[in-house]
């Protein structure tokens, strides 16, 4: 027998109220795994897409709001003479409802331009030039809309066939609908406007080059920003807002877990007026009743984050099959969310203590000669 | 039962124990006097029963002697060391002093072994003396052949065995005692009684019992009777009267 020993005694004494109280924080932590989750998926395929295409810098102007902003194709004329500058390809890419997908990523890209290259055609053809009527399809684009070759896919009110189905070699990439610049320049009516260039930096240049890069682009083109790929997304007001949004859900839910925490610890506490006194009669320091209650709490946390951590994972998988979420983000379920998620469950579980703990410390020794 | 003192009286040259002078006990802002005023010496050795009704302070003396509880008024000593200075007494009730209650009180979800180790946290013993020195006590209270058992299945009189066998856990010289037979049969308290007075005797405690019953009071070396909160009787039990 340990200390740890009479720490779980505490918990296995009333296992249905411990179970629900589990349950309570489990819910809360699968909220964080889920949400997070998803948040960071957003970041972390659209950054995984950019690198597929061997972009290093992009020049977007989406900060200010929730969705790109076009801005004027002959921006590119003003930075592509920069030194450190190896290529560059402007390109339109919007979130549309297509037909049974409530959102889909469309990808206008220049004719010709870098960010081509990396598709690799997995069946069909590529559009034999920028004037073609034709799309190609992501391999899970085409999964979601459940297309195959000689079908078509409706973008606003033009029907177009898919004449090829392509591996981008990241999730965004395959889950997008690629067709060329002009051709949806010509469908949207913006004409000669383009959401984003990709920037590709001469072989070799490091990230403080990257980054000197940048500021010379925003200094040339003050209506747009230039940032390093992965990092636009971040400075977004769009990506902000979600980011709040998950955290701010996962917060409440982490807060509804802390209150029945502290619940049942207090409950328990009170329950075990008597016995707290039993052990100060017997010559336990204070100190170490609080390290008793606080570590009863902590285990708590951690079974709750363990179990919470499952049900997020088995959540996630559930929601990424949502039709406004597949093919548009591959969830971040990586380790250091798991381990995050499981320290923020503890955390709850030793700050839902403090108090029960506090209110133990309190407790008088004498009580032990009651009842 | 044997009505007999079991214990020779303490010769003048044993150190004093517990020394109280004056000692005085409010609560509820002065409305309830459990103790007006209660002087006495316990020297080192001594079996000491206090005896008397509900509500006549004995158990709220017990408490004072156990810091369970702070004097209102008055001064009490250890081995000539003011309790009331002590900011926290839990390495007295720790080392010095071993308790026995009436209600047995051992923790219900741990079997009998682990009850008797539950003080010994506050020692420095590692894992494997604890539990050598727990399933010793054990045997030494006559249950060496129930040490894995949780109290729920030990009888009244088992129970408060593994009870004094936690108490001597930490090798206190001083064992305080609340009813201790008080919730059990007839038989089972004897031997109760008879395991305490031995136990006493082997290792040399003080031992302070507080009991309603004479005929458990007559066994000790020495009677302190209390009514009202106050001391009207000190000394030997055997002159102990109903009116005193």
């Amino acid at each position: 027998m340990n200390f740890f020993n009479v720490v779980t005694s505490g918990l296995k004494r009333r296992p249905v109220r411990t179970g629900l109280t589990l349950l309570g924080i489990s819910v809360g932590i699968a909220a964080v795994v889920a949400l997070i989750g998803l948040s960071r998926g957003l970041l972390t395929s659209w950054t995984a897409g950019m690198k597929s295409r061997g972009t290093d810098i992009v020049v977007h102007n989406m900060r200010g709001s929730l969705t790109p902003k076009p801005f004027p194709a002959s921006t590119r004329d003003r930075i592509a003479h920069l030194p450190g500058i190896a290529a560059t390809a402007e390109g339109l890419v919007d979130l549309m409802s297509i037909e049974n997908a409530e959102l889909m990523v469309v990808s206008g890209r220049e004719w010709g331009g870098f960010t081509w290259q990396n598709l690799k055609l997995i069946s069909g053809r590529m559009p034999n030039d920028q004037m073609e009527r034709a799309v190609v399809l992501g391999t899970t684009a085409a999964d979601v809309l459940k297309k195959k070759l000689g079908d078509t896919v409706q973008i606003e009110t033009e029907e177009l066939p898919v004449v090829g189905i392509v591996e981008g070699g990241a999730f965004v990439e395959n889950g997008s609908i690629i067709l060329s610049l002009p051709l949806l320049q010509q469908i949207m009516g913006s004409q000669d406007q383009i959401s984003a260039i990709d920037v590709r930096a001469t072989p070799g240049t490091n990230d403080a080059g990257i980054r000197k890069l940048c500021d010379e682009i925003s200094r040339l083109i003050p209506e747009a920003h230039a940032e390093p790929a992965g990092e636009h997304l971040v400075n977004t007001e769009g990506y902000r807002v979600i980011n709040a949004m998950s955290w701010g859900t996962s917060l409440l839910a982490v807060l509804v877990g802390v209150l029945g925490v502290t619940n049942t610890m207090l409950m328990s506490v009170f329950e075990r007026k008597q016995e707290i006194a039993i052990l100060l009669a017997l010559g336990w320091r204070r100190s170490r009743i609080v390290r008793m209650i606080l570590w009863e709490s902590a285990l708590l946390g951690l079974c709750g984050g363990i179990v919470g951590v499952g049900l997020g994972v088995v959540g996630v998988n559930i929601m990424k099959t949502a039709p406004t979420i597949h093919g548009l983000l591959e969830p971040d379920l990586s380790t250091n969310l798991m381990l995050m998620a499981i320290a923020i469950a503890i955390c709850v579980g030793v700050l839902s203590g403090l108090y029960p703990a506090w209110r133990s410390s309190r407790l008088t020794p004498s009580l032990a000669l009651h009842g | 039962m044997n009505l007999q003192s079991s214990e020779p009286k303490q010769t003048a040259v044993s150190p004093v124990v517990f020394e109280a002078s004056g000692l005085k006990k409010e609560y509820d802002d002065g409305q309830v006097q459990a103790l007006r005023g209660v002087d006495f010496q316990i020297r080192e050795g001594e079996f000491v029963a206090i005896i008397g009704p509900s509500g006549s302070g004995k158990t709220t003396l017990l408490q004072m002697l156990g810091a369970l509880d702070r004097p209102s008024a008055g001064s009490l000593s250890y081995r000539g060391k003011s309790m009331l200075d002590w900011t926290d007494a839990s390495a007295y009730r720790a080392r010095e002093i071993g308790f026995i209650f009436q209600a047995f009180h051992l923790l219900p979800t741990f079997t009998a072994i682990e009850n008797v180790q539950i003080p010994m946290f506050e020692g420095d013993l590692p894992r494997s003396k604890r539990i050598d020195r727990a399933r010793e006590l054990l045997k030494a209270v006559g249950l060496d052949q129930r040490v894995d058992h949780f109290p729920s299945k030990l009888s009244g009189g088992e129970r408060q065995r593994v009870a004094i066998a936690r108490s001597l856990a930490n090798s206190p010289s001083v064992l305080l005692a609340d009813e201790p037979t008080g919730n059990l049969d007839s038989n089972n308290a004897v031997h109760i009684l008879d395991l305490l007075i031995n136990l006493h005797r082997e290792r040399h405690m003080t031992l302070v019992l507080i009991t309603h019953d004479m005929t458990v009071a007559r066994r000790a070396s020495r009677a302190i009777q209390m009514r009202d909160g106050r001391v009207v009787f000190d000394g030997d039990p055997s002159k102990l009267t109903v009116d005193s």
